[in-house]
């Protein structure tokens, strides 16, 4: 992509051109997506531990009942749609066509805050409580995160909306679109990544963990 | 080493529409704002947390959130919006959904431009005020952490009675422990970082200003949590807090979520900033191989603390969840696992130790070359050593589990990844001693420093390396001995390093010399006193004495008194250092623009050093550390600061 300006719009602030702050910002925006990374790793490293220690025998939700697959890979349908909506728009503004990012990001804001409903739809409607066992504190809180993520996601874009219709961001200085879209792609993944753990690791591999209470040690003659 | 080069001045640059005067809310907003805003959502959430709570019923008890955690979690998070509220924080994201962008007037009030001292107290971006608001947390916070280690040395000096009764002891332990790995995980990145690498590198401020101020407030925000725990029920249990006593503790342990959990997003921000002002802003000429060596020392501490601290963040943010929400991740009777709380804990805790030593190393380094008036010796096995010890952190953290029982055949292999690390470490150590090696050394503080860390660093290194051994440390592990390890690393080798960074920063940062006389004598007594206090301990834990322990054996009473005494002459030296630094800022000697004849680009602005650092931006036309070299530009060096600046040829 490319810049449709032939004169540089320059920073009210710094007095740089807007494409070097840009940069700056996109360096940023990598960082952040980096430090959020290790954030989610946390969560799946959490997530896949007690799955694979099943301390216990504490890792299937008491009743039996474990959290819907087709809800997880529903948010993220919605998900990488708008973040292609929203591609799309910057591909439009860069190319010259401002009321395309207005459209697409409009789109994309509108099916995020969906996304976000559903998300909190799905928190409230689990089939168990947070309580239950160790799958359910790991699936909730992979839930939570992606509830938080999608907030923030759908202020953001929606703050895209409001920045191109208000002139700050369009032909000439489209770069903050492209941010965005940049943080709502990983969110994508981050909430992919939480689909294909949640539906691929159900049952632990661990089928005869030691329980404490009746751990003894090895008679030794 | 530099010419100039024009840009844009910003006022030149059409401008968006003022709304209302510059600055806008930010000009009604300052510390006492933020800390009433603070108390009353913290005091509002509280009460809003307690009157939804739920009455407990035979029924549903178990299922509900048990105790006060509930309120108090509502409590610290209130706190921390509200300050965040009340300080201005928020005004900068919402000014930018709405499309209300600054204009150069804006960004100049928010900078503090004409606001006088006042601008300490506010959300102020410039990064020279953000420094300085470090330098004066982290004082403060040291100031806390080493009345702690009084309390801890004089129970632990005073053999014949008991003075605190054992809680109360165990809560100034695990309270000491955390302030000062805070203390000195900013005390070098905070003030010299922001105040110094910016200019350094030839730029006008950090990449985002506005981040740089959230980022210092983001850690005034998580002091009083950690601080409030002490008078609801403490700390009892270490700075690490293991699981499940985590679980268990009182109430005051969500104070110390809460600060980890706010400090890691503080860190965070930091790291981002710090790493994109670098790489995006350095000044024209200033390739990788010019660029001085602390900014690689700040460059490597940023990258481990954006890469891990997001994990110990998560072993909080769970174990906060766990004690408020019922949560089970660390619970074993339904599925959860303390080891994972150990190893989430342990991802940051072991690089931490490197986040704390790197930058400080790295300013020793910086200064070593000025004071000895020679390059540095072998720039790129510095470099090397840096990166090696960020690339090799990452694989070292469960050394601290060797007896926990955690994965035993894993034991071998992170005995070795962690004695490997010593090869990048020592790497730092020889680059020192070969640059000090047949130099003239101008033995000023800030070099003096330098001789009492390489001894510091072999002593915390090389014990450091046996406590790394699987046997070794099962005989060691949790004795006396390891504490005495790791304070010669974190306190001998961190510490010091950061006296000596801030010693010979000062006079830019202050625009006046420290105190070199009273100054000296602060330091000497200090390591004098730390050299009695921790080889003391040394020998204690070689006895077998356990650490964390309240009453011992009296075969211990020699070592613990000696070790009692040098903590006193610690903090006698300390105070007196202390006192070099408040005399000197307020009215010490005048320093010049140059004072030490450096020849890094901070020392070619004037002092103070002016809102924007440059009036035209530099052009670095050679290397850092060209002493003894003639600079074949130097007929080329342009001002670089304003009318007052002078040409620096060292040779």
């Amino acid at each position: 992509m490319s810049t449709a300006a032939a004169d540089p719009v320059l920073s009210p602030t710094t007095g740089e051109p807007v494409a070097v702050v840009a940069r700056r910002n996109r360096l940023g925006i990598w960082l952040c997506i980096v430090s959020d990374a290790a954030g989610t790793v946390s969560l799946l490293i959490a997530y896949a531990y007690l799955w694979s220690l099943n301390v216990n025998g504490g890792w299937a939700p008491k009743k039996g009942a474990w959290a819907p697959d087709w809800l997880f890979w529903a948010i993220v349908l919605g998900m990488v749609v708008a973040c292609a909506l929203l591609w799309w728009g910057v591909k439009s503004v860069f190319a010259g066509h401002r009321e395309g990012l207005v459209v697409a990001a409009t789109l994309s804001s509108l099916l995020l805050l969906a996304m976000f409903i559903l998300q909190i739809w799905q928190l409230a409607t689990f089939p168990f409580d947070i309580s239950e066992s160790s799958y359910t504190s790991a699936t909730f809180w992979l839930a939570l995160s992606n509830a938080f993520h999608l907030s923030l996601g759908s202020l953001l874009v929606l703050a895209v909306v409001n920045r191109t219709r208000a002139g700050k961001i369009g032909v000439d200085n489209p770069f903050q679109s492209r941010l965005v879209a940049m943080w709502i792609t990983w969110l994508c993944a981050a909430a992919l990544l939480g689909a294909i753990f949640t539906t691929a690791m159900k049952d632990s591999p661990n089928t005869d963990p030691p329980a404490f209470q009746s751990f003894t040690q090895p008679h030794t003659s | 080493m530099s010419s100039a080069t024009e840009v844009m001045r910003p006022e030149e640059v059409p401008q968006p529409k003022q709304y209302g005067k510059p600055g806008g809310f930010l000009r009604h907003t300052n510390i006492i704002t933020g800390t009433v805003s603070g108390i009353v959502l913290a005091a509002i959430a509280y009460l809003v947390a307690g009157a939804l709570r739920p009455p407990p019923s035979d029924e549903n008890a178990l299922a509900l959130p048990v105790g006060l955690d509930p309120q108090f979690a509502a409590m610290y998070i209130g706190w921390t919006i509200g300050l965040l509220l009340g300080i201005g924080a928020f005004d900068g994201p919402l000014r930018w959904f709405l499309g209300h962008d600054l204009t150069h007037e804006d960004a100049e009030y928010m900078a503090g431009a004409g606001q006088g001292k006042w601008r300490y107290f506010k959300y102020t971006t410039d990064h020279k005020v953000v420094g300085k608001q470090y330098l004066v947390m982290s004082l403060v916070l040291l100031g806390v952490g080493g009345t702690l280690a009084m309390m801890i040395r004089t129970e632990l000096g005073i053999t014949w009675m008991e003075v605190f009764n054992p809680n109360v002891y165990n809560s100034i332990i695990g309270t000491h422990g955390m302030v000062m790995v805070i203390a000195m995980i900013i005390v070098v990145s905070g003030p010299i970082g922001n105040f110094i690498v910016p200019i350094m590198i030839g730029a006008r401020d950090m990449a985002f200003p506005r981040l740089n101020a959230l980022s210092f407030w983001l850690l005034f925000a998580a002091v009083p949590p950690l601080v409030s725990s002490l008078f609801l029920g403490g700390i009892r249990d270490g700075w690490s807090v293991y699981q499940p006593l985590n679980s268990q503790a009182p109430v005051g342990m969500l104070g110390y979520q809460t600060t980890i959990i706010v400090f890691a997003f503080s860190t965070g921000i930091a790291s981002v900033n710090l790493i994109t002002t670098i790489v995006t802003m350095r000044a024209r000429g200033m390739t990788w191989s010019r660029v001085p060596i602390f900014v690689y020392g700040i460059i490597g501490s940023s990258v481990m603390g954006l890469i891990w601290f997001p994990m110990f963040q998560y072993s909080q943010i769970l174990s906060w969840s766990d004690r408020v929400l019922q949560s089970n991740f660390f619970n074993p009777a339904q599925g959860g696992s303390v080891w994972l709380y150990e190893n989430l804990f342990w991802l940051l805790g072991h690089p931490e130790v490197y986040v704390i030593v790197i930058p400080g190393t790295a300013a020793l380094m910086e200064l070593t070359t000025v004071f000895v008036r020679k390059p540095l010796f072998s720039y790129k096995l510095a470099i090397a050593g840096i990166f090696g010890v960020v690339g090799i952190s990452g694989i070292v953290w469960a050394h601290h589990m060797y007896m926990t029982g955690f994965a035993p055949s894993a034991n071998y292999p992170f005995m070795l990844s962690t004695e490997l690390i010593s090869i990048p470490f020592g790497f730092l150590v020889l680059v020192l001693l070969g640059t000090i090696w047949r130099g003239k050394v101008w033995t000023r503080l800030p070099m003096m420093a330098v001789y009492a860390v390489v001894w510091n660093k072999v002593v915390g290194g090389i014990t450091g390396v046996w406590l790394s051994d699987v046997p070794v440390d099962q005989y060691m592990h949790g004795s006396m001995f390891v504490v005495a390890h790791f304070h010669f690393m974190l306190m001998g080798a961190a510490l010091f390093s950061a006296i000596a960074a801030i010693a010979y920063w000062f006079p830019k940062m202050t625009g006046r010399y420290l105190n070199e006389r009273i100054g000296s004598i602060g330091f000497w007594v200090a390591f004098a006193g730390f050299q009695l206090c921790f080889g003391s301990m040394f020998f204690a834990g070689l006895q077998g004495m356990p650490r964390r322990v309240l009453q011992f054996d009296n075969a211990f009473n020699l070592s613990n008194w000696l070790s009692t005494i040098g903590a006193y002459t610690i903090g006698i030296g300390t105070v007196i250092f202390l006192y070099a630094i408040i005399t000197s800022w307020r009215g010490g000697q005048t320093a010049p623009m140059n004072p030490w004849a450096a020849q890094t680009l901070e020392w070619t602005v004037p002092n103070p050093v002016p809102l924007e650092n440059f009036k035209v931006l530099p052009v670095v036309t050679t290397d850092p550390y060209n002493y003894g070299v003639p600079d074949p530009y130097a007929s080329q060096v342009a001002d670089v600061g304003d009318e007052t600046s002078q040409k620096v040829s060292v040779s």
